[in-house]
């Protein structure tokens, strides 16, 4: 049997769901033994590659990040949400309840912290926010979705030795699933 | 009272009559999801999450409100019943802004725990993203529109445990609040009593103490439902 490929990606987050991946702490090594993790994070440069499991944390901000996850879509054979952003945009969708323009103006310009200089950020290698932030369902087809901020340690690895052993993942139980 | 006899989930049941089917229910450790409904306060079957089949009628009723009837056969816990309590349940999420992760009641939320009840791990409707009001104007609780799930048993047990009618609702559909008197600051009521018996019945964390940080929250719905006991016994 040929290894499993797992991508994992950031996207609009705080990265606290990969912090908790990371928590899976030594049964890293069995997920290891079965796939091997070709993009990530920490891996540099590459164009996403065609993978088995494809684990998305956080929402869809900007345009970038809605090019990414339909690039994501096409190359993976299953997509799971991770994480409360990935799934119901939490924090990173709070600013949905005010426009964007103001948003940004009480960040950069109005904000108590900045001195009279501030400044609206514009740069053309900067991504352009969209007016809501969107959870991935409501873009592209999620085949699982593991709540919480972050997911437990433990949900994480469940899902992944699921479904790298060809098994269907069951997170209906509370033990496993935690929303906030 | 007369005795009759009903049959829920295939149990038959011999009760008195002039009683709802969640009260039978519940004496019989038939589990039902609730969320309006408060132990002592007026039901109201807001909340459409303790629907239960029943024989010969064509629609979902609401198992706090509909009073039993002799040789009646009540199903709680059929496919039906199940996905119209999920899709309740995701609904009272995207209505407005439930963020977990930063709410005061994380941990400890009616709401949280009936997502675990229902199996909810993600939302199938657009969120509303609804711009809601926090009003901190009380001295001592704070009245968060963002977490509200319009259950009303705040404006329930204002009026009928407390008797201030500081409470009521505003508005339809998504539109909908839940108001301090005419729609003023909470802190400017000349109703309220400060009693706080409201944030103790609220389910979520739409009404909560200042004095509590967050996911320190830990209300006791249950002790509105004894004061009505022990107030019943006059002692």
């Amino acid at each position: 049997m040929s290894k499993k490929k797992i991508a994992t990606v950031w996207l609009g987050g705080c990265s606290g769901c990969h912090m908790s991946l990371l928590d899976i702490d030594e049964r890293i090594l069995e997920v290891a033994q079965l796939a091997d993790i070709v993009k990530c994070p920490i891996v540099d440069g590459k164009e996403f590659p065609e993978v088995d499991i494809a684990l998305v944390e956080g929402a869809i901000t900007s345009d970038e990040h809605l090019k990414e996850i339909l690039h994501i879509r096409k190359q993976s054979k299953i997509l799971i949400s991770l994480g409360d952003c990935a799934i119901m945009t939490n924090v990173t969708g709070m600013r949905n309840y005010f426009n964007l323009k103001d948003v940004l103006e009480t960040s950069y310009v109005g904000s108590i912290s900045n001195d009279d200089a501030g400044e609206m950020p514009n740069h053309w290698a900067l991504l352009k926010l969209k007016d809501k932030v969107y959870p991935l369902q409501e873009i592209v087809e999620v085949d699982y979705s593991i709540p919480g901020c972050p997911p437990s340690a433990d949900a994480i690895f469940y899902v992944l030795s699921e479904l790298l052993n060809d098994r269907i993942p069951d997170l209906s139980e509370a033990k496993k699933m935690k929303h906030g | 009272m007369a005795k009759l006899t009903l049959q829920i989930d295939g149990k038959t049941i011999e009760t008195e009559s002039g009683r709802t089917i969640l009260e039978v229910c519940k004496e019989n450790d038939i589990h039902i999801l609730t969320m309006c409904h408060l132990k002592g306060i007026t039901d109201v079957g807001a909340c459409r999450l303790c629907l239960v089949e029943i024989e010969g009628v064509s629609k979902l009723l609401s198992a706090c409100t509909t009073k039993i009837a002799d040789k009646m056969v009540v199903r709680t816990d059929t496919e039906k019943i199940k996905r119209y309590q999920r899709i309740t349940t995701e609904l009272f999420a995207a209505e407005r802004n439930h963020v977990c992760s930063v709410c005061i009641a994380n941990g400890h939320c009616e709401l949280q725990k009936l997502a675990y009840d229902v199996k909810m791990d993600h939302i199938r409707y657009p969120y509303l993203f609804p711009q809601c009001e926090v009003d901190t104007s009380h001295p001592l609780y704070v009245l968060d529109h963002n977490r509200c799930i319009v259950c009303t048993r705040c404006v329930r047990v204002c009026a009928e445990v407390e008797g201030a009618y500081n409470w009521d609702v505003m508005n339809r559909g998504t539109n909908v609040r839940v108001i301090s008197d005419f729609n003023t600051p909470w802190g400017e009521s000349v109703t309220c009593t400060d009693c706080g018996k409201c944030v103790e019945a609220c389910p979520t964390g739409a009404l909560w103490p200042k004095a509590v940080v967050q996911g320190q929250l830990n209300k006791a719905p249950q002790m509105i439902s004894e004061l009505i006991e022990k107030r019943k016994m006059k002692l």
